[in-house]
């Protein structure tokens, strides 16, 4: 094998190489993510619906359990008539809880208050609680 | 089109009334802008202290614990616009539990508020009246806990809560460089605050039996949030990963083309 | 039958694309001595290209709404596969971008490129240079953070400092006497249509302008000499010269592959470098934070405001400067380009580095 050096067309040809292969590489990198950035999300939550029984919420009381990964609350205020929201108060996070007496929600963190349809009534609150779509199913009541 | 675009005018100058007074009332009061020039327990000294106060920085003013009108000179402090003054030792935890209810259960149901009538611990013996911070474990300490009693009960319950505690603290501290790095992190916050309110309130419940038997569920509890958080962790990791191979690449592309070059000035 | 070969044949029997690839590259000689600030114009195209990319892409998801905007930037940041990547690439894009065009211009003034018969090129890009801002402040509202909100409140209050029509100029730029829903309507139409289409036009000038003189020889080296430019329109020609393509164009390529470098480092390692904890809560109109400070950039113009005893001399002073900076050629009318042989003009220049630099830190810590 001889010692000489390439000549510079050859040395020119093989950099050229790795070069359009680091490019396309880095341009194939972005492209994919522009790809991915672009693609359709697959909305998989449209379909995730909760079943609770119905008898499980007492006419003036108040159901807990969990939506998408969130507590959740279902109450019967008047029979027959269902509502469910988030039950996560929007202060700062803690769970409400359904006050029989009063027929609302009362947070014990700072005393916040929400009506049995998630409107604030008093306290640091600074928006209503989230509504959920309620349909009847026979006993059940299906939630989302 | 006069009319419609005067009462347009009309209506945002209310607006604008409006919100000017409840950034009035939030940032200074005339409680405030009176008592801050009073000598003493009664101006200069609550006023200092509450503005170093977590409840300053969250914007709970005087008015907020003592009711009254903190807009109104003249009707600041009259019954009819709320006022209700200075809780006296024994009511000061019903004054606070307006706000804090969870805590007040707890506190009721312990030794210590059966006790509060004859001399017993309230609120503001462990929380400052004015100064109040955001409660951390060191509230329980020997200084503090010895005025009434020994310290080899509260040092027991302090034992007892001081894992979950750390868990915590270092749960706060990970979020808090998440949210720092752009991600959105507000379900974890409600969450660790829902958990960590819980677990607090707990303590004024001083029943160690009570906290040992719970802490189990709150860890639980923590530990979810923690998966969450070390998932995103993980994939910031895997990020940072990705991002140095491409930049190595592109400085690897930067300087073969320099290579490149020099095969064309060596040529001539 | 080599399709590439083919390809350019069939342009070429239409649009004569041989001769015009030959005259712009492998015929388009340059002097041996270009040196590396030559560079950053084309470093700066491929950097604008991007943000371009980037903005359209962002443009998929981004709600225009003061009640929908930081909630769509959360989205993109958080649900978006990779829209947290093209989110901060356009975010640290725009700022590396800023630092390039001050040093492109450095680099301009040092070797004297503006002077005749170089005046258009200079003055379209010191166009360009303001259009860059304007981007960066249009830009800037549309995420409706606090520091959006604030930030653009009180650049905008600055104009108030004009007599007379001041008052009326703040109301003109927001839409309303605050920053409001009409701010951000015409912010973002101006950053996403109207900026686009004017620094589209003064950039294919600028570069028109670059060509058609010809490119400025190093004023370096024992052979170089201020030479008289002749009474009527001449390229400048470099017969002993070297081939714009491949010498300048793989040159290019290499200083645009480090720029990226430099950009996607900071993208992944730094991102909120220039991200203040302000820009990450939603606007509360009656709420200011502590101390909102311009992005960097401004910090100049922020800090000159706050030393001169009234607001309007300030705001006269930075106008004063910026408006002898855009006229520069104008008034430099000698002919010698070596900075060796300006020495009043190079301390000229330090000076204005070490005061924005210097103005730029003390409006940070003040």
């Amino acid at each position: 094998m001889s010692e000489a050096p390439a000549p510079p067309s050859e040395r020119r040809t093989f950099l050229g190489i790795i070069l359009a292969a680091i490019g396309a590489f880095a341009a194939g990198a972005f492209g994919w993510s522009m790809f991915r950035f672009l693609a359709p999300v697959e909305r998989g939550g449209e379909d995730s619906q909760v079943r609770v029984a119905r008898n499980l919420v007492v006419i003036g009381g108040a159901h807990f359990f969990a939506y998408q990964g969130r507590p959740a609350v279902v109450v019967q205020p008047r029979a027959g008539e269902f509502v469910a929201l988030n039950a996560v108060c929007t202060h700062l996070g803690c769970i409400v809880k359904w006050q029989n007496d009063t027929q609302d929600f009362l947070c014990p963190c700072h005393a916040g208050r929400f009506s049995s349809t998630g409107q604030v009534l008093g306290g640091p609150p600074p928006s209503a609680l989230d509504l959920y779509t309620v349909t009847i199913d026979g006993d059940d009541l299906l939630i989302g | 089109m006069k009319k419609i675009l005067l009462s347009k005018l009309f209506f945002l100058l209310i607006i604008f009334l409006l919100a000017g007074s409840s950034a009035f009332a939030a940032d200074t009061s005339v409680c405030i802008e009176c008592h801050a020039g009073l000598s003493g327990q009664l101006g200069e000294i609550p006023t200092a202290e509450w503005h170093t106060s977590v409840h300053a920085l969250h914007r709970v003013s005087c008015h907020d614990c003592h009711g009254g009108d903190p807009t109104d000179y003249v009707e600041a402090m009259t019954a009819e616009r709320g006022f209700i003054g200075v809780p006296d030792y024994a009511e000061v935890p019903a004054f606070c539990g307006r706000c804090h209810v969870g805590v007040e259960e707890d506190y009721r149901a312990s030794l210590h508020g059966q006790l509060v009538e004859s001399g017993g611990p309230n609120c503001v013996s462990c929380h400052e009246n004015h100064a109040v911070q955001v409660a951390t474990i060191d509230l329980i300490n020997e200084v503090s806990c010895s005025r009434c009693h020994s310290y080899d009960k509260p040092a027991l319950i302090k034992q007892e809560i001081s894992d979950t505690e750390e868990m915590l603290s270092s749960l706060e501290a990970s979020i808090t460089s998440l949210y720092r790095v752009g991600f959105d992190t507000e379900r974890l916050q409600n969450e660790l605050f829902a958990t960590r309110n819980d677990f607090r309130r707990l303590f004024h419940s001083v029943d160690i039996e009570k906290i040992r038997a719970e802490t189990a569920g709150f860890e639980a509890e923590l530990e979810e949030t923690k998966a969450t958080v070390d998932d995103l962790e993980e994939t910031l990791g895997q990020r940072k990963i990705a991002g140095g191979a491409l930049v190595l690449l592109l400085i690897l592309g930067g300087c073969i083309a320099l290579l490149i070059r020099r095969t064309y000035e060596s040529h001539d | 039958m080599n399709l590439a070969k083919e390809t350019v044949d069939w342009l070429d029997r239409r649009l004569g694309v041989r001769e015009l690839l030959h005259s712009n590259l492998g015929g388009y000689l340059l002097p041996r001595n270009v040196n590396i600030w030559y560079t950053l114009g084309s470093v700066l195209l491929a950097l604008f290209g991007l943000q371009f990319l980037t903005g359209l892409l962002l443009l998929v998801y981004y709600v225009p709404d003061t009640e929908k905007a930081f909630a769509s930037v959360t989205v993109i940041m958080n649900e978006i596969p990779y829209g947290w990547l093209i989110r901060y690439l356009h975010a640290v894009g725009s700022n590396i971008i800023i630092l390039f065009i001050l040093l492109h211009m450095l680099s301009v003034l040092f070797m004297g490129s503006y002077k005749r018969p170089r005046e258009l090129t200079w003055l379209s890009g010191f166009i360009l240079l303001n259009i860059g801002l304007a981007f960066c402040l249009t830009g800037y509202l549309l995420p409706w953070s606090q520091l959006s909100f604030w930030a653009t409140t009180v650049a905008t209050d600055a104009a108030g400092a004009i007599p007379v029509v001041g008052d009326q100029i703040i109301a003109f730029m927001r839409g309303g006497p605050n920053v409001g829903e009409a701010t951000l309507g015409r912010f973002f139409a101006l950053h996403v249509m109207g900026l686009p289409l004017v620094f589209f036009a003064v950039v294919g000038f600028h570069l028109f302008c670059v060509r058609r003189i010809g490119i400025s020889k190093p004023p370096f080296g024992d052979d170089y000499l201020p030479t008289e430019i002749p009474r009527s329109f001449h390229h400048e020609e470099h017969p002993g010269g070297i081939p714009f393509h491949p010498n300048y164009t793989v040159k290019d390529l290499s200083m645009v592959f480090f720029a990226l470098a430099l950009l996607v480092g900071v993208t992944f390692f730094a991102p909120w470098l220039f991200i203040p904890p302000a820009a990450l809560e939603p606007a509360d109109p009656f709420n200011t934070p502590q101390d909102i400070k311009p992005e960097w950039y401004f910090l100049w113009a922020y800090q000159a405001l706050k030393i001169f005893p009234s607001e309007l001399l300030g705001l006269a002073s930075q106008g004063v400067a910026m408006g002898f900076l855009a006229l520069l050629p104008f008034f430099d009318r000698g002919l010698e380009r070596r900075p060796a042989h300006r020495p009043l003009f190079v301390t000229l220049c330090l000076l204005g580095i070490l005061l924005f630099v210097g103005l730029s830190l003390w409006g940070h810590y003040s």
